[in-house]
């Protein structure tokens, strides 16, 4: 991860002290959207475990709110396809 | 869990308010203000209190089984959400739970200081604070005050106990004793709570707790008349009184009325306080106080849903609820009407 940083480090100062290319760009936006993602998953996957415990009819309302946010990354990877 | 890592309300609400779903509501209490104690103890067996009614279904029976199975279950639940919570969740968890043991150490000395069988005494714990079952075991089976004090050397009720141990010996009345466990568990109520908004709401709602606590001392003591410090019975903490000012009004019921009307709780509690001057009824202001502790935790759970508060608002609720049918079961057993029974109980 941080070896990674690094080389994005380089690729962006050796491009002038910005990110200018497109697709190094594109993967950050990914990797953002994922991790925001992620972290979104974290609040609703615990608390769909939670009313799981209580109702078991409740796994497939828990499941389907649990991966509502992965539709970030998916919307994120239409960034991909366009540059 | 424990205090240690990060704090997961999210987990511990989700359960808590499914749990909150399956509370008794104005339909069932209307049913049970109508039943006799044998037929509330068939109702709570097909609710969530039936593990706890059968398992003590052979020891007990009528109201005392009801009693038991509703301090069972209380107990259970809020052991639950203490196992589950995590962090500074915890903490804030476990801060209100202590009154529980703090509950607990005071049935333990006085059943030491009357020599009450040990059994006896365990039917009467509420098993839901922080204290493990080694050391309520322990507890039980000190048969001396100073074994009980003891048991307790490492906890927050170790130093103000042994204090107060001293003063027991001298007069062997049991007061200082009780008000030094009440005091240690205000003291660390308010301690060190953190900053975000929800803690700041909690912290409103315990200091409200507390006010109503000093409130119903002193109008308890300015009725009486009784020749009592109220200073010695004033817990830290709250906004509404400080030492000084409630052992001035504490001598003069219509001061007292007078002030609390003009707080910041004149409007929720204004009703009751008329009530408590016309027919000079306490218990009429103690409903009202815990109505209005009830509205405000109910309040509380809405505004921040991912935080300690809706775990509080159920706490409340729960507690509201277990008194509520208490109140049932024993005033049926007392032969009250179900409209004397219904004026009992604390419903929003």
């Amino acid at each position: 991860m941080l070896e990674a940083t690094n080389e994005l480090g380089n690729v962006a100062l050796q491009a002038g002290g910005t990110l200018t290319d497109a697709n190094a760009a594109a993967a950050l936006a990914v990797g953002l959207a994922a991790l925001g993602a992620g972290y979104a998953e974290r609040g609703i996957g615990s608390a769909a475990v939670g009313a799981m415990a209580e109702d078991d009819d409740l796994f497939v309302n828990g499941l389907i709110l649990t991966v509502l946010p992965e539709t970030i990354v998916i919307l994120a990877l239409v960034v991909v396809f366009i540059v | 869990m424990s205090a240690v890592g990060s704090s997961n309300p999210e987990y511990v609400v989700a359960r808590v308010r499914a749990r909150r779903g399956s509370l008794y509501g104005d339909e069932e209490y209307r049913k049970l203000t109508r039943m006799g104690p044998s037929e509330i103890a068939r109702f709570m067996e097909e609710s969530s209190y039936g593990a706890d009614i059968n398992a003590l279904g052979s020891r007990h029976g009528g109201v005392d089984l009801i009693e038991y199975a509703l301090n069972r279950n209380l107990a259970e639940q809020f052991d639950d959400i203490l196992d589950w919570s995590e962090g500074s969740l915890y903490d804030l968890i476990a801060r209100y739970l202590r009154k529980f043991d703090a509950w607990n150490v005071k049935t333990v000395i006085r059943g030491a200081y009357t020599d009450a069988d040990q059994s006896a005494i365990e039917t009467d714990l509420i098993r839901a604070g922080e204290f493990d079952d080694r050391r309520v075991r322990r507890l039980l089976e000190a048969d001396s005050i100073d074994a009980v004090v003891e048991v307790l050397e490492d906890t927050i009720y170790g130093d103000p106990l042994r204090e107060a141990y001293a003063e027991y010996e001298e007069t062997d009345v049991l007061v200082p004793l009780e008000n030094a466990v009440d005091r240690a568990f205000y003291e660390r109520l308010l301690s060190g709570l953190g900053g975000d908004e929800p803690t700041r709401q909690y912290e409103a709602f315990l200091k409200a707790e507390v006010d109503f606590r000093n409130a119903i001392n002193a109008l308890r003591l300015a009725r009486s008349g009784a020749d009592i410090d109220p200073a010695a019975y004033f817990i830290e903490g709250g906004d509404l009184f400080t030492r000084g000012s409630l052992a001035r009004l504490a001598r003069n019921l219509d001061d007292l009325v007078e002030y609390i009307a003009d707080s910041q709780y004149g409007e929720e509690l204004g009703p009751a306080l008329r009530e408590l001057e016309e027919a000079d009824s306490l218990i009429a202001f103690e409903h009202a106080t815990d109505a209005a502790l009830l509205a405000y935790g109910d309040r509380l759970g809405t505004i921040h849903p991912v935080s300690v508060t809706p775990v509080i608002s159920y706490i409340l609720a729960k507690e509201r609820e277990v008194e509520n049918i208490r109140a049932i079961a024993r005033g049926k057993e007392a032969g009250l009407s179900a409209d004397e029974i219904e004026s009992e109980l604390v419903i929003t």
